[in-house]
């Protein structure tokens, strides 16, 4: 049966190579043959653009799509996980990040130095999720989660340092939408010999991840050091995919979905994975790379081979990997757990949080150059309500909404940035703007409630037939938070000044909301507020269980759908209104629970308190900390969220071991 | 004291009175959103966006707030913005508390802040001058807006003397260009590289597509108008430039590896040697930067003459 795999395999990818030579070139085959065979020298540019710019162009779909399959299905087989990739590994968002600050603040060293920058930038960002999660943590989904997470956070500060900087960054646009487009070989002579590891690697990797298959007492018993063996694959892998990355730029979701593929094609053996997933890691980059230059062609748009790879990627990968989802992936990251009681002193502690955050945006005035502490001005407060209101209002939502899921998903992390519900919104609204031609990005309510809501719908069916695995939940956050930085990355390498209105957008700022949408946002708000709060009965039966439930007469599908319903309306009206937030969702809730409020009820209550703070605290810092440039509240809620939540990991990892 | 002669004092002493109070002339001038009053010459001066700076100098008047004047003055450069202009944030976020505290006569708003101009017109009058459009030339709405300007700062003699001597300057270049080139000078295309394989070409009505029709330089691409009048391509289009002289704009850190590359060196225009690098220039700025833009691309192409 393998047998007749293989070769079919390789007769698919001789046919995909063969179409993609001859497609978008005007010379006919023999002209080709005898350039490529260097038996006639280029003369007519079409010959030269053959020879130095669509050969090379294949040669490093092949080359970059196969490395990408390669690390991913090593990354997969290492942690015993079919989300596990470069690009869940924080390997983009790294070297993105790396390369932005360089271009800002070391523009000298940008010629000679960039690939380094990116690498080091990769690796560090690997290094971070390695320490969040622990040496001895590295299988399994919190692996995945702490990317995500790294992922997020590093994406927020790199946007928030292109808004502050916008003419530094745009040497790096095209790279950053993934472009495999070549002037001539030098790229491909560059990256070549950082790629040697790979022979040693595909000699000598297959034992080992045979080995550690068995598990890692099987595999220590049998005299493999399971750990160093671990680490020193894994860093190999990073380098070969930080090297791709380098020269091409971001192309996301071929390391993620090659290895997924391979598997159901039935590849059992560690070797015919990795040898599968080469093969269509090269496959499915060439193939997107032309249909990216195919529609180029026939679009007046330049369009970059990451946005082609992400757009047939995502949906891939839901489909792909569905069925590979085990039900017994547990989460394994456990959190600090907290008291059993609400204390009056922690209650205490927040209200006067709210209470200075309050006080700190309205009274404090920074406009005369110092910190003066006075009644806020007619104009001041007229400017100043209807931001406070927003952030306040956004916190509020987005806590309770992370509240209601992770209570209906019997999950701590299901949350709507982590699950993709606000990236839903936040999908349908930009490509709305982008393809649809709408102007204001700002309250285009029915497309985030579509956006949400079709998210929501796509989790659930998912989640139901997979038993509410945190994987399967995890899976479609992934697929469309993925998605959205392609989406990103493709807007801002149209390189117009509209683009930083969409990044503007992205970065969840208060700044545009008007005082009648700060006042619908929280009407609406409070309103699905107290819904919530009346279904706070049902929501703690069911917590306890779906069959439990039943059996205490609920009708657990239809309180399921008004609460899911609630949630994503919630996110839908903030996404409206402000942008993407991310961590308020994740956070409040926990951080509730943290403090004894185990009821569903309180949970709602302390969270809901505790939103609204943090979003008042990133709102007021973000206009704060430099003034008068303004940072937005989503890209500090990032930060401080992200922060917090790596830290908290971080404490409960220590305190383990 | 007769009744006449009270009525002449009471003329007498009005006339004194109107006399010495200044000339309390109106002025009514057009901007983007329809026609504005100022009862006085505005003193205080906000600029939201840097063409608006750049415009606002060039009249001898400073600001007393800018968006990112710093960065203004890394990027434009011509003419620099002095140390005493505050900064009153980004561009696309203007920090409404600080230019409220600045006490403006009147802030000028540019392209893609007609949104900002309900919140902004609280603080004081709002000029909102929109440069790029999908019907006329951001080069002459430029030019319109720093009369407009002029008008507005009572600047009207120092405004029109500064456009003759625009007018004078790219005709002297162009003469400059014929000498060289003959009197059908040849086709243009100034680009600005995205990265090695892509770069932005000007299109209908941008600025540098207004400073090619002045220089009498056909343009060899004229692409349909889009957003700032800037539109992203492969570089392989080009492809088919065989007569038309090539013009990227500097800063581009991969100069270098650009001139080693077989495909580039394909280009018909590089093989025939019609092909320069261009001094860094400002594309998106006000009247005066046209003549910066005509003065590197001229430069430029002499360059490209005298070899």
């Amino acid at each position: 049966m393998i047998h007749f795999r293989s070769l079919s395999l390789a007769g698919i990818t001789t046919l995909a190579l063969a179409a993609a030579l001859m497609l978008g070139t005007d010379l006919s085959v023999p002209q080709q043959w005898h350039l490529i065979l260097q038996r006639t020298a280029p003369e007519s540019f079409a010959d030269y653009s053959y020879f130095y710019g669509h050969l090379p162009r294949l040669i490093m779909a092949i080359i970059v799509g196969g490395t990408l399959g390669f690390v991913g299905s090593l990354m997969q087989q290492l942690t015993q996980n079919p989300l596990t990739s470069p690009l869940t590994l924080g390997t983009s968002s790294g070297a993105w990040l790396a390369l932005i600050i360089m271009n800002v603040w070391f523009t000298q060293w940008v010629a000679q130095y960039s690939a380094i920058a990116a690498m080091a930038g990769a690796l560090s960002a690997f290094m971070l999720i390695v320490a969040i999660v622990g040496l001895k943590n590295l299988s399994g989904l919190p692996i995945v989660v702490a990317g995500m997470v790294v992922n997020i956070l590093l994406g927020a500060i790199a946007t928030g340092i292109i808004l502050l900087n916008e003419q530094y960054a745009q040497n790096i646009f095209m790279w950053g939408a993934g472009d495999l487009a070549q002037n001539g070989w030098d790229q491909i002579t560059w990256l070549l010999p950082k790629l040697v590891l790979f022979i040693p690697l595909m000699l000598f990797a297959p034992r080992a991840l045979a080995l550690l298959k068995l598990g890692k007492d099987g595999a220590s018993s049998r005299g493999l050091a399971v750990i160093p063996v671990f680490f020193i694959l894994m860093i190999s892998g990073i380098w070969l995919a930080s090297a791709a990355i380098t020269s091409v730029g971001v192309i996301g979701f071929i390391g993620l979905i090659s290895p997924n593929i391979a598997r159901a094609w039935e590849a059992r053996t560690p070797r015919q994975e990795l040898t599968f997933s080469v093969a269509i890691g090269a496959i499915l980059l060439l193939l997107t790379d032309r249909l990216a230059f195919f529609a180029t062609q026939w679009s007046d748009q330049l369009i970059p081979s990451g946005i082609t790879a992400a757009l047939i990627g995502a949906p891939a990968l839901i489909w792909f990997s569905r069925r590979q989802l085990k039900a017994q992936d547990s989460l394994a990251l456990i959190l600090p757990s907290g008291r059993r009681h609400l204390s009056p002193l922690s209650l205490g502690a927040i209200s006067s949080m709210l209470l200075i955050a309050i006080m700190a945006y309205g009274f404090i005035d920074l406009s005369q150059g110092n910190w003066q502490w006075h009644w806020p001005s007619a104009y001041q407060w007229q400017i100043r309500w209807p931001r406070l209101l927003t952030a306040a209002a956004t916190g509020l939502g987005l806590a309770v909404a992370g509240v209601i899921l992770q209570r209906l998903i019997y999950n701590p992390l299901a949350s709507p940035d982590i699950l993709g519900v606000s990236a839903g919104a936040t999908l349908a609204m930009v490509a709305s703007a982008v393809w649809l031609g709408q102007t204001s990005l700002t309250y285009n309510w029915l497309a985030a409630i579509a956006g949400s809501l079709v998210v929501l719908v796509c989790l659930l069916l998912l989640a139901r037939k997979h038993q509410y695995t945190p994987s399967s939940l995890i899976l479609t956050g992934i697929a469309i938070t993925a998605l959205i930085d392609a989406v990103i990355q493709f807007c801002l390498a149209q390189g117009t000044s509209d683009s930083y209105r969409i990044l503007l957008w992205l970065s969840g700022s208060t700044y545009r909301t008007s005082a009648e949408q700060s006042v619908t946002l929280t009407t609406g708000v409070l309103l699905l507020l107290g819904v919530a709060l009346i279904c706070s009965r049902w929501l703690n039966v069911i917590s306890i269980g779906r069959a439990f439930a039943l059996a205490r007469g609920i009708n657990v599908s239809g309180v399921s759908l008004v609460l899911l319903l609630i949630v994503a309306l919630m996110c839908a009206m903030a996404t409206a209104t402000m942008g993407p937030v991310a961590f308020v969702g994740l956070i409040a809730p926990h951080l509730a629970i943290m403090l004894g409020a185990t009821s569903g009820r309180a949970q709602l209550c302390i969270a809901a308190l505790i939103g609204t703070t943090l979003m008042l605290w990133a709102d007021w810092l973000g206009q704060t900390i430099l003034y008068p440039d303004q940072v937005a509240a989503g890209t500090l809620v990032s930060i401080i969220g992200g922060g917090y939540f790596i830290a908290l990991l971080l404490i409960s990892r220590l305190k383990r071991s | 004291m007769s009744l006449t002669s009270v009525r002449q004092l009471i003329a007498v002493v009005g006339m004194a009175l109107l006399l010495a109070q200044p000339a309390n002339a109106e002025i009514t001038i057009e901007d983007s959103l329809g026609s504005q009053t100022f009862q006085d010459t505005p003193k205080r001066v906000v600029a939201l966006n840097w063409a608006l700076i750049e415009q606002a100098l060039e009249l001898d008047v400073i600001p007393v707030g800018a968006s990112n004047p710093e960065a203004y003055n890394t990027w434009v450069a011509q003419p620099l913005a002095p140390k005493e202009v505050a900064n009153i944030g980004t561009r696309a976020e203007p920090n409404l508390e600080k230019i409220a505290a600045l006490k403006p006569d009147v802030i000028l708003a540019g392209d893609r802040q007609r949104d900002l101009v309900d919140s902004l017109s609280t603080i004081a009058p709002v000029v909102l001058l929109e440069n790029y459009s999908p019907d006329s030339s951001a080069g002459d709405n430029a030019i319109r807006h720093f009369r407009t300007l002029a008008k507005l700062f009572d600047k009207e003699a120092l405004g029109e003397s500064r456009l003759d001597s625009l007018q004078q300057h790219i005709a002297a270049l162009k003469g400059q260009l014929q000498q060289h080139y003959g009197d059908t000078l040849p086709e243009v295309l100034p680009v600005r590289f995205g990265s090695d394989t892509s770069v932005y070409l000007y299109t209908e009505h941008s600025m540098s597509n207004w400073v090619l029709e002045q220089l009498g330089l056909p343009n060899a691409r004229l692409l349909p108008y889009a957003a700032w009048g800037v539109t992203q391509k492969r570089l392989e289009t080009l492809k088919d430039l065989e007569q038309a002289y090539v013009l990227y704009i500097l800063p581009y850190p991969e100069e270098e590896d650009l001139k080693q590359s077989f495909l580039w060196k394909a280009m018909p225009f590089v093989r025939q040697n019609h092909v320069n690098s261009v001094d860094p220039v400002w594309s998106y700025g006000g009247a005066m930067s046209l003549k910066y833009m005509a003065d590197v691309y001229v430069k430029s192409l002499l360059e490209i003459a005298d070899q």
